[in-house]
């Protein structure tokens, strides 16, 4: 009987962990088909680390306080690597908004969609509770029909005085819901106070608010992100359609106008 | 408002799992460990400049970790000729356990692994359970590869006695030392 060859506790761990070289493993795998002990202690190493691994694998859950913190702390750099990313100016909102639109409303919802609850419909506190008519009152304060006639005639972009110059309705974009209703994204804003980030959709010949959303004062085109987070969201839940083009939305006016 | 995909914000919180599990087998406290995480956390968001894209992210925050359990413990041993005096010591209850099933088993390889150095626990933790490269766990733990080497081959021997894996009983030939 010849004498086996022998290797070393760490070249046979480093074998059964795949990290050894091509030349030794070769030479390992010979001597494994004739020496049993040789077997006996490459599987030791392969069994040792399958059973560490099962043992730790899944990791366990990290409590709640931590990760909460962690959380807190990533949003943190974020924020301070960029100062101004809690508040967005509706301009570059809207752009962003428009250019998303042109493709789909789909939105990641699952983050938005807590803020839209967070936000509270906070705008359905200035006029009609939630899910009701919206009747004749007055969303931002202002009368639903003088609201309504600019929605009736303004083109995505425009801006409109309204109450005697004492607020302003400022049409973002038009697009169709799913049951083809024909609906429209429009800024509210009064000389002083918050402003409103509104959905309004033609239903039975009458423009319906189906989402506002405070914007906190400010006045001067700023409103945090969290309340268009909330239209988004909305506006990704009702599965809205494009944007529609400035020649589908002149076309779809007037055919409501009818 | 929008922050690359892959920044380090986001492999962070993912990877919490494993950076806590890895923290446990250092400190074996809970709120020790929680500790080191969060540390570990903001020092990488701090220095996120420092991490290499290509690289190994794991080992990068282990290597955090690491240090800073070091830091905490002020051991002065991190590499060189001291590096065994740990494992010297020999653990007794190997004996008398050559059957187990496969849940005992898996409850006594923790034990097992507790009782152990933790230079050895680490080092398993690395290469077994969150499957480093030698290599990767050599920069980790910042000793040398072979450091590594006889440390694992070592616990891993240790960890079959002691939990019965692969008893053999008389076949051994591995080189006793």
């Amino acid at each position: 009987m010849t004498e086996p060859m022998i290797f070393d506790d760490e070249t046979l761990m480093t074998f059964a962990d795949g990290e050894l070289d091509e030349a030794t493993t070769l030479a390992v795998e010979r001597a494994m088909e004739t020496d049993d002990a040789l077997m006996m202690r490459v599987a030791t190493f392969m069994e040792t680390r399958a059973a560490a691994h099962a043992a730790f694998t899944p990791a366990e859950p990290v409590p709640a306080a931590l990760e909460e913190s962690v959380r807190g702390m990533v949003e943190r750099h974020r924020a301070a690597a960029q100062p101004t990313s809690n508040v967005v100016s509706l301009g570059a909102a809207r752009t962003k908004r428009f250019a998303f639109a042109q493709s789909t409303w789909q939105l990641p919802l699952a983050a938005s969609l807590a803020t839209a609850i967070a936000a509270g419909f906070i705008g359905y506190q200035l006029g009609q509770g939630p899910g009701s008519a919206p009747a004749d009152s007055d969303p931002g304060g202002f009368s639903n029909a003088e609201i309504a006639s600019v929605l009736d005639s303004a083109a995505s972009g425009d801006e409109v005085a309204i109450a005697d110059g004492s607020g302003r309705v400022r049409m973002i974009s038009s697009f169709k819901e799913q049951s083809g209703a024909l609906c429209r994204e429009y800024e509210v804003d009064r000389s002083a106070g918050a402003s409103l980030v509104a959905v309004s959709c033609r239903d039975d010949g009458e423009w319906a608010m189906r989402f506002a959303v405070a914007a906190p004062a400010g006045g001067d085109g700023y409103a945090p992100a969290s309340s268009l987070d909330a239209l988004e969201a909305y506006l990704g839940a009702i599965e809205a359609g494009p944007a529609l083009t400035a020649d589908e939305e002149r076309a779809a006016l007037s055919e409501a106008a009818r | 408002m929008t922050s690359p995909p892959n920044d380090i914000g986001d492999q962070l919180i993912a990877f919490l799992p494993n950076m806590r599990r890895f923290a446990l087998s250092l400190s074996r406290a809970p709120d020790i460990a929680d500790d080191l995480v969060q540390q570990a956390c903001e020092r990488a968001l701090a220095n996120a400049a420092s991490f290499e894209p290509g690289t190994r992210f794991d080992a990068w925050i282990f290597r955090i970790i690491r240090n800073l359990w070091i830091d905490r413990t002020r051991r002065q041993k991190t590499a060189g000729p001291s590096e065994d005096v740990y494992e010297r010591q020999d653990l007794v209850g190997e004996d008398g356990q050559q059957v187990v099933d496969a849940r005992q088993a898996l409850t006594s390889v923790k034990e097992a692994l507790d009782a152990m150095p933790e230079e050895q626990r680490a080092i398993v933790m690395l290469v077994c359970v969150d499957d480093l490269s030698y290599r990767d766990a050599a920069e980790v733990l910042g000793v040398p590869i072979g450091t590594v080497m006889s440390r694992l081959a070592r616990a891993r021997k240790r960890l079959a006695e002691m939990t019965g894996i692969n008893p053999a009983p008389g076949r051994s030939t591995g080189a006793r030392d």
